[in-house]
């Protein structure tokens, strides 16, 4: 955090603007990523345990990308911000992993 | 330096959000937010997935759910989330009036996201499938309950910050407060990622 103060508080090295561009990369990858998953029920007939596996690749790769270009978490100065949400997904998957055991077994 | 120092000599700097130490330590804070929602909706799908084939005499999800209806709203979504991210871009041109447009384009989505919810749920529960009509619906209802309430709970927020930059306008105090509320609706919009793959698709998968 301290050495993202000392950059921001210097006018010559923080002055380009980023562009549209990767955002729309960003939105063109999740619209891409939610139709496969979308046509792969659509389309039925495939066997079920390989469009699970297709669904949650397609959900994890989407919200990869969200976080990293939509939400920032790929700047500088997101260390912390990183351990924060990454300590919440950890305890999600304890949860759901206990649940389905608990379910299933 | 004081908060106010950026704002009165007229000129903000390039990236307001993150100018001031209360500024980095309000987005640091937010992310924490964050880590405890994700807990928050892990335990709602945890249980649901736990729960979703407990039907008892209520209409399955197979039967319940309509893709295209789904797909609308995920577009809905999706498109939203890129408005909110052009309004932040426009936040660090410092461009007032395209940040303002692009929000409101946001909220609009927003509570067209919102109808389509109330009329999804209205249309499930003439089919029979009420909140307490099995284990199934209860944990369904609950969970993307949860997710419209946030949502509703965005568009509010989204629209008082658009009256306070209308009065204050923008500066290193109100920056952060556009720039976390952007996070907060691209996180809506990642916890929909995980509500139409493991509610929606997976329950048309059986």
């Amino acid at each position: 955090m301290a050495s993202d103060h000392a950059v921001s508080s210097d006018p010559k090295r923080r002055h380009r603007h980023e562009g549209p561009q990767k955002h729309i990369v960003a939105f063109v990858l999740s619209l891409a990523l939610t139709i496969i998953a979308f046509a792969a029920v659509a389309a039925g007939e495939i066997n079920m345990t390989f469009t699970y596996i297709i669904l949650v690749a397609m959900a994890l790769l989407q919200v990869f990308v969200q976080l990293a270009f939509w939400m920032h978490l790929k700047d500088r100065g997101h260390l912390f911000a990183t351990m924060g949400i990454v300590f919440g997904i950890i305890v999600v998957f304890t949860m759901v992993i206990m649940a389905l055991y608990w379910v299933w077994w | 330096m004081s908060a106010h120092d950026h704002h009165l000599d007229g000129h903000l700097p390039h990236e307001p959000e993150k100018a001031t130490l209360e500024g980095r330590n309000k987005i640091l804070g937010f992310w924490l937010f964050l880590g405890a929602e994700t807990v928050l909706f892990g335990t709602l799908f945890a249980a649901f997935i736990a729960l979703r084939h407990q039907t008892l005499d209520g209409p399955t999800a197979d039967h319940l759910f309509e893709l295209p209806m789904v797909f609308a709203a995920t577009m809905i979504l999706l498109v939203s989330s890129l408005a909110s991210v052009f309004a932040v871009q426009a936040l660090h041109q410092h461009k007032v009036k395209p940040m303002i447009v692009w929000l409101i384009v946001t909220i609009l989505l927003g509570l067209g996201f919102l109808g389509l919810e109330i009329y999804e749920f209205n249309t499930y529960v003439s089919e029979g499938h009420k909140f307490r009509t099995s284990a199934f619906s209860s944990s369904f209802y609950t969970l993307v309950g949860f997710h419209g309430a946030h949502v509703a709970f965005g568009v509010l927020w989204i629209g008082l910050l658009i009256a306070q930059i209308f009065k204050k306008g923008l500066t290193v105090v109100t920056a952060p407060k556009i720039y976390v509320s952007a996070i907060y609706w691209h996180f809506i919009d990642v916890v929909w990622v995980f509500i139409f793959t493991v509610v929606y698709l997976m329950g048309k998968v059986g």
